[in-house]
């Protein structure tokens, strides 16, 4: 796979283009960051708006049915957290012009068709359509309610707004329910004028044709609109205070416990990729600690592991446990952390990681989905870091790096969602 | 040994079949630009299997979730457990259980032939004692209360309780904290001797690896197997569903519904092209595309988890129409409609022709990873087809196919709804 391209097409759009024969299908990618404030609601129900109708087609079936015509291509919308930027993501994959039924061409006009989603709305008066606002604001309500049924998205979710109530971190991605219910169509127009002059925008195509044509397209969609892209700022606190604990009781079978640790990182590039090294060996894969500790030796729960957040320099641990084992579980993974900083573990842990991690990455370039994320959460960076060059810097990380890591880690909160479920009958 | 190679012209893709001297079935699929390798090696051993023949030829019953447990415990061994071996060389290595059969498998960039022999070497390494067996019975203990949390799986599972009688899809894969106190190490190994032999497995491999790479291993690793594959029991169920409705009260804050046509089946399996139409009729009638859908979204009565599947497999199928709505008998009631009217008047001509795209579309695009690529094999395999069966029937399809496929599925007298309400929401 040839090195991608990278081009500024205006002032904070890039795109990104890897061009490759490997797949059936070609995949344009939009995302979309401003900061994490301001009228979050308005710019969270925007990708779902757009993936509903555009002038072209001015409702949800008309598109839906140009999807299936364009052999089932997929629309994706969603709303994600970096660090604290509001992320806004629009992507569309179809299948490869080669592969097309009667020799026509899908590509192009798939790019077509999702570039007409941002820049060319359905609009009535000068906004958006007021019976489309109040679709996708019930929808966009019960998707938040819907995602809060999954107990453990909850429990993680609950952990980090009291962890960082004080930061922009803590903030829903969607906004609050109130300031959803509360949007109306100029609201939502004003937030999307936003978004097209001061978001940081990152384009990625994979596909077997040149980026050339996506090119003009996104040249000429931008050409008229003036940028002035929004500067976005995480704030990283490096050491926990006083430990924040909550609990809330629900009628679950299965208790969910969710540590929220700080990582004593000043940015996103600080003790990297140690700490990523050290956050596998202690809840990664299916030899870390938590895994072979807590889970298999002492038969604690059926999850349990830990994932970091770079760009935010916090680290959360989550495990389904039964409800009266919590105490017995806290202890256990926070003596799997005192082992990481008592330098505890040894070289083949370390090795193991760094070989799986590796691997892992090594597979990224086999599937465009995965290509278009690697390259898409690079936005801020300006680059398009190859997966070589990230395994490289993994295999260069040093062991005595790895308890200086640890050592860094501190506990800053606790949240338990205990069940009050049937007892068990063991 | 015989090959076969079995090849798709248009969509550029071929794989090897080997009838391996060992009775194992081996597909390999091999991507020269690819990086990484996925094997899968399965056995056809799933939930529905509730029953092993014994040495005089009866049958005996074993506890539910039996597979899922056995699946588990292969893992571990008397020295190194598997996921230790496997951290040796950087492979993620996982396993399954589902309705119909049990999978083991790892993807890897580097290392794949001493993966490989990773793979087929605990598989058939079996090491079960009574410590062990009791260790796992705590872990999956939480692993079936971490479902019984999980509205979706709820809803799901509760309407197979509801259409199916005695069918055994319609018990918990992982079984209950009751039926898995009852394994014991000997049942294991019971079990492992009637369903672990290979000629009842498959191996699949798709990507970097080569033909010449998994035989090697193979030649070196497989003892040839006594038995045979294991043989299911054809039950046929009665045609009405067991049970209207069920209703189950969870916390959560947005009711669901699962609702089903039981199909009247006089063979197990179903053909690629009865799956292929029931795709294209399920698209039309509830599909992105379809009127019904943008009715039910600015009724208010459903959201975009809404969506219709077919669910099938050695005995069971079913047409399921599932999402989350404020008013789910509601929703029920405009779904059965549309569908006796498409019963009535049929699809159209456009309705077939977009649906069938897209269903050509979504096939072509399952060539891409090779995850999708190697369950799929698996897939085809088990059931007596080639991977590139389905995509060929998708291509001649026509509407004669699909209406005649409409007369026979979607009986309205069939049906039965499940329903998850919050804890504080009315009983309908």
């Amino acid at each position: 796979m040839a090195a991608p391209l990278l081009k500024t097409v205006a002032d904070g759009v890039q795109l990104c283009a890897v061009q490759t024969e490997q797949f059936k299908t070609c995949k344009l990618s939009l995302s979309m960051a401003l900061p994490l404030s301001g009228d979050i609601a308005a710019r969270a129900i925007l990708p779902y708006l757009m993936r509903r109708a555009c002038r072209k087609y001015p409702d949800f079936t008309s598109l839906n049915g140009r999807l299936d015509t364009l052999y089932g291509a997929v629309l994706g919308a969603s709303v994600t957290k970096k660090g604290e930027a509001q992320m806004l993501h629009l992507s569309l994959s179809a299948v490869d012009d080669r592969f097309s039924l009667n020799g026509e061409s899908v590509a192009e006009e798939a790019a077509e068709l999702l570039l007409d989603l941002l820049f060319d709305p359905k609009l009535r008066d000068g906004t958006f359509c007021p019976e489309d606002v109040e679709t996708e604001k019930r929808l966009l309500l019960e998707r938040m309610r819907s995602e809060d049924d999954d107990k453990r998205v909850y429990a993680r979710r609950r952990c980090e707004e009291v962890m960082c109530a004080d930061e922009a971190f803590g903030r829903n991605r969607y906004g609050t329910a109130e300031q959803i219910e509360s949007l109306t169509p100029q609201r939502i127009f004003a937030a999307w004028r936003e978004v097209l002059e001061t978001a940081t925008i990152r384009a990625v195509l994979v596909s077997s044709g040149t980026a050339d044509a996506v090119e003009k397209k996104l040249s000429a969609r931008f050409g008229g609109i003036v940028r002035k892209p929004a500067p976005i700022h995480t704030q990283f606190i490096e050491k926990a205070g006083a430990l924040k604990t909550e609990r809330e009781t629900q009628p679950l079978q299965q208790g969910t416990l969710v540590l929220g640790f700080r990582c004593g990182m000043q940015d996103k590039r600080d003790m990297d990729p140690a700490m990523t090294v050290m956050c596998d060996m202690f809840g990664g894969g299916t030899y870390s600690k938590l895994f072979t500790v807590v889970r298999e030796q002492m038969s604690l729960c059926y999850y349990c592991g830990a994932r970091l957040n770079r760009d935010k320099g916090v680290l959360f641990v989550a495990a389904g446990i039964e409800t009266q084992n919590e105490e017995k579980a806290r202890e256990a993974i926070l003596a799997q952390l005192r082992d990481m900083q008592a330098g505890r573990f040894d070289r083949e842990l370390f090795e193991t990681s760094r070989r799986s991690l590796c691997d892992t990455i090594r597979s990224y370039t086999d599937s465009p989905d995965v290509l278009c994320s690697w390259y898409g959460i690079q936005i801020f960076d300006g680059a398009a870091k190859s997966t070589a060059v990230r395994i490289e810097e993994i295999q260069n990380t040093k062991f005595e790096d790895i308890q200086r890591a640890a050592q860094c880690i501190t506990l800053d909160t606790v949240f338990m969602l205990a069940g009050m479920g049937e007892e068990s009958d063991d | 040994m015989t090959e076969t190679i079995l090849q798709d012209e248009a969509l550029g893709e071929s794989y090897q079949v080997f009838d391996h001297p060992s009775g194992l079935r081996i597909l390999v699929l091999h991507k020269p630009n690819y990086k990484s390798s996925y094997a899968l090696f399965a056995t056809k051993y799933g939930s529905i299997d509730t029953k092993i023949q014994q040495s005089d030829g009866t049958f005996r019953t074993i506890p539910e979730g039996t597979a899922h447990f056995l699946e588990h415990k292969l893992f571990e061994s008397e020295d190194l457990d598997a996921f230790a071996r496997f951290a040796a060389t950087g492979a993620s290595a996982n396993a399954f259980t589902s309705f119909d059969m049990t999978g083991y498998l790892f993807s890897c960039a580097d290392r794949f032939s001493e993966n490989l022999e990773i793979l087929l070497d605990f598989v058939q390494s079996p090491y079960f004692t009574p410590e062990t067996v009791r260790k796992e019975q705590g872990i999956i203990g939480q692993e079936i209360r971490m479902y019984k949390d999980s509205a979706d799986w709820q809803v799901a599972f509760n309407l197979l309780r509801a259409l199916y009688h005695r069918h055994p899809v319609r018990i918990d894969i992982a079984g209950t904290e009751q039926t898995i106190a009852e394994i014991s190490a000997d049942l294991l190994y019971d079990c492992y001797r009637n369903f672990y032999n290979l000629n009842n497995m498959v191996l699949a491999v798709a990507g970097k690896a080569t033909a010449q790479e998994v035989l090697a291993v193979a030649d070196k690793v497989l003892k040839p197997a006594a038995g045979k594959a294991a043989v299911r029991e054809f039950i046929p169920e009665p045609k009405a569903p067991f049970q209207k409705k069920i209703v189950e009260h969870m916390p959560v804050q947005v009711p669901s519904f699962a609702f089903g046509y039981k199909e009247t089946i006089d063979t197990p399996e179903r053909t690629d092209k009865e799956v292929a139409c029931t795709d294209i009729i399920l698209q039309s009638i509830a599909g992105r595309s379809a009127p019904l859908y943008k009715q039910l979204l600015d009724e208010g009565l459903i959201n975009n988890g809404f969506g219709a599947q077919f669910f099938y497999g050695f005995g069971y199928a079913d047409c399921e129409f599932s999402g989350e709505s404020r008013d789910p008998e509601g929703t029920v009631a405009r779904i059965r409609e549309a569908v006796r009217e498409t019963k009535k008047n049929g699809i159209s001509a456009e309705s077939f022709e977009r649906a069938r795209r897209r269903l050509y579309g979504r096939l072509v695009m399952e060539f891409n990873e090779v995850e999708d690529l190697a369950s799929n094999l698996v897939d085809a395999h088990l059931h007596g087809g080639t991977l590139f069966d389905r995509i060929q029937v998708v291509r001649s399809l026509t509407i004669e196919d699909v209406h005649a496929r409409l007369a026979h599925i979607l009986d309205d007298e069939c049906t039965a709804l499940s329903i998850i309400l919050p804890m504080d929401g009315k009983d309908l």
